[in-house]
């Protein structure tokens, strides 16, 4: 059923523009966002691959009588293969990565309906719109398109900051919109210089472009779009030294949110990673580009984090940092290791909402985020606890969990492409995450109970430990058999390398 | 909520507010560790040089070496930097988009 695959961003889009319009409504709003959001997660598992085409407009080839009746001079150029329309690509990768985001705002706005007293419309908004956008950036062939998509994104992104009421929200939704009018619009003029260079903006049209010849890829334009676009994808992913505006982001929206957000930066980071491996892979320079960033991100994101005394913006450091390993697995630009990096990207998606919905709870508990005053919370919790403990064991890699099996597979990968020191650093940031979450761990569960914590709430809501245990089972699932992704993932990158 | 608390309460608030952030021992194991992970990390990230110049990569690790050492402690340093002051932001964004661009332009067509 291929008219399902625009139906993965038209649903949630018409959803989002509904639940606006019923704000005021509570129960409208909670059985309208809790019907999409289980129908989410079910519609790439009905979808059949391939493609779609918006307008129904195929490429000339595609068609063979329009193709016959036109001159020779256009049915036998480049223009036949072009693609004239949107195009969207459902693919084994897709299907995967749209199953768990789809997981993912499920719980989230099933947490977020169950813990506010007053239901909030354009909250529910911005997160299926944000929804909406990632899954039409990681579909789409088209990098205009995508760029659209990600301004949307990020604008949700920015919405639902401000809708937080935490301290200093409105501070640090500022700043974003500040930074992206810098980093969006350098990421627009590369892709107009491409546009200018191949007269298309759909991927494969570039791609075929430059591997017939029919563009200089050594060109100053050329390079220097890929340089504007490079630059543009560390700012949508939140590599440095973007890092620090991305990990402020995660602290300062409510924990549920929170969890939502970090997966749209992780498919955004793949999106756009996939298509700038497409395009610009051929440069000289491209693969020690991903690696040095993705680096970078790793030590300061794992250094930063342990440093942190507020525990949200210890997980966004930590999470920042992770990001780090998926950028290895397409810097070392082999098909193990980018199969890697995207497992690593799965897990994450899934660890890191973990963890964020399980110190969500804590937040909840307590009304604050600051680990000097809390303490003791293990006594009255010790399930959420115990989970939330398991979900930073796979956050840090330990076995057999799914952040191991892919960490491992990024080791593997490293010291396969005769990078040992790569390997090296891998395995140091896993052991300074599993310190960093140890100490945050044992500050907020395991040290004596401040005398003047006072808790705000008495129970952590069941909807917590519910999605804290279904996204643990899924962890374990990936641990043990971890090819249940990687075949899907696999498959995929055979196609791309 | 007697009076007595109120009063006793409000003593607690005002000490936190005067403390000045004692160095636990949590903090500075923290402190420590991240400023050993800075060290590490990058002196081996230096190692990779060594596919372009095994010469380059041992002048400009010892030259890190001396770098890292004399500026001891790196991390508050470094945290310093990493605020999130929106100068300090933009800052490193543009010196970013500046090195990106010259790396891509002159690196490519001059090697």
């Amino acid at each position: 059923m291929n008219e399902l695959i625009p139906l993965m961003v038209i649903i949630p889009i018409a959803c989002a523009l509904l639940l606006n319009l019923f704000h005021t409504k509570d129960k409208t709003i909670t059985i309208l966002a809790l019907t999409v959001a289980i129908i989410l997660p079910i519609i790439p598992l009905l979808s059949n691959y391939g493609l779609h085409y918006f307008g129904g407009h195929a490429p000339l080839i595609n068609t063979g009588t329009l193709l016959n009746s036109l001159p020779s001079n256009i049915s036998d150029s480049a223009l036949a293969i072009f693609h004239p329309a949107v195009t969207y690509s459902y693919e084994s990768l897709q299907k995967i990565f749209i199953f768990v985001l789809g997981i993912v705002a499920f719980f989230a706005i099933f947490t977020s309906l169950s813990q506010t007293k007053k239901i909030s419309g354009p909250l529910m908004f911005l997160m299926f719109m944000g929804t909406a956008a990632v899954t039409a950036i990681l579909l789409s062939d088209d990098i205009f398109h995508m760029y659209i998509f990600f301004e949307i994104a990020a604008l949700a992104q920015t919405g639902i900051i401000l809708t937080s009421k935490t301290k200093d929200n409105y501070e640090t939704a500022l700043k974003y919109l500040i930074i992206g009018s810098v980093g969006g619009p350098l990421l627009l003029l590369g892709i107009g210089l491409l546009l200018g260079l191949v007269g298309s903006v759909n991927i494969s049209d570039i791609v075929y472009a430059i591997s017939h010849n029919l563009v200089d890829p050594l060109s100053p334009a050329f390079l220097l779009a890929f340089g504007l676009i490079f630059f543009g994808w560390l700012y949508s992913s939140g590599l440095p030294p973007f890092h620090t505006i991305k990990s402020s982001l995660y602290s300062k929206a409510l924990p549920h949110a929170s969890s939502l957000l970090q997966a749209f930066t992780v498919v955004t980071f793949i999106g756009f990673g996939i298509a700038i491996f497409r395009i610009f892979s051929i440069l000289p320079f491209f693969e020690t580009l991903i690696i040095v960033f993705s680096l970078l991100a790793m030590i300061l994101g794992v250094t930063m984090a342990i440093m942190q005394k507020d525990f949200m913006r210890m997980i966004g450091f930590l999470a920042v940092g992770e990001l780090g390993y998926i950028g290895l697995g397409f810097g070392l630009a082999t098909q193990f290791s980018v199969t890697a990096g995207l497992f690593q990207a799965l897990n994450e998606i899934i660890i890191t909402a973990l963890i964020i919905i399980g110190f969500g709870a804590v937040l909840y508990l307590t009304n604050t985020s600051d680990t000097k005053k809390l303490g003791g919370l293990i006594v009255d919790n010790p399930a959420l606890a115990i989970m939330v403990l398991i979900g930073g064991f796979a956050l840090a890699g330990v076995p057999p969990l799914n952040g191991f099996q892919s960490k491992l597979m990024i080791i593997q990968a490293s010291l396969n492409s005769g990078f040992p020191e790569i390997s090296i650093i891998a395995i140091l940031v896993s052991i300074i995450t599993f310190m960093t979450f140890m100490k945050v761990f044992h500050s907020i569960f395991l040290k004596p109970k401040p005398r003047n914590l006072k808790l705000v709430n008495k129970k952590v809501p069941k909807s917590i430990i519910l999605s804290v245990g279904v996204l643990l089972i899924i962890c374990i699932v990936l641990g043990l058999f971890p090819q249940l992704a990687t075949d899907n993932i696999s498959q995929f990158v055979m196609g791309l390398i | 909520m007697g009076f007595y608390d109120k009063i006793v309460e409000s003593f607690t608030e005002i000490r936190e507010k005067l403390s000045t952030d004692p160095a636990t021992n949590e903090s500075v194991s923290s402190a420590l560790a991240a400023e050993l992970t800075l060290i590490s990390t990058l002196l081996i990230a230096t190692i990779l040089l060594r596919h372009i110049s095994i010469i380059l990569t041992i002048i400009i690790a010892l030259g890190l070496t001396l770098f890292l050492i004399t500026n001891m402690p790196l991390i508050p340093k470094l945290k310093k930097e990493q605020s999130d002051s929106l100068d300090k932001m933009l800052f490193y964004i543009i010196v970013t988009l500046g090195i990106l661009i010259t790396v891509i332009y002159w690196g490519t067509t001059n090697v």
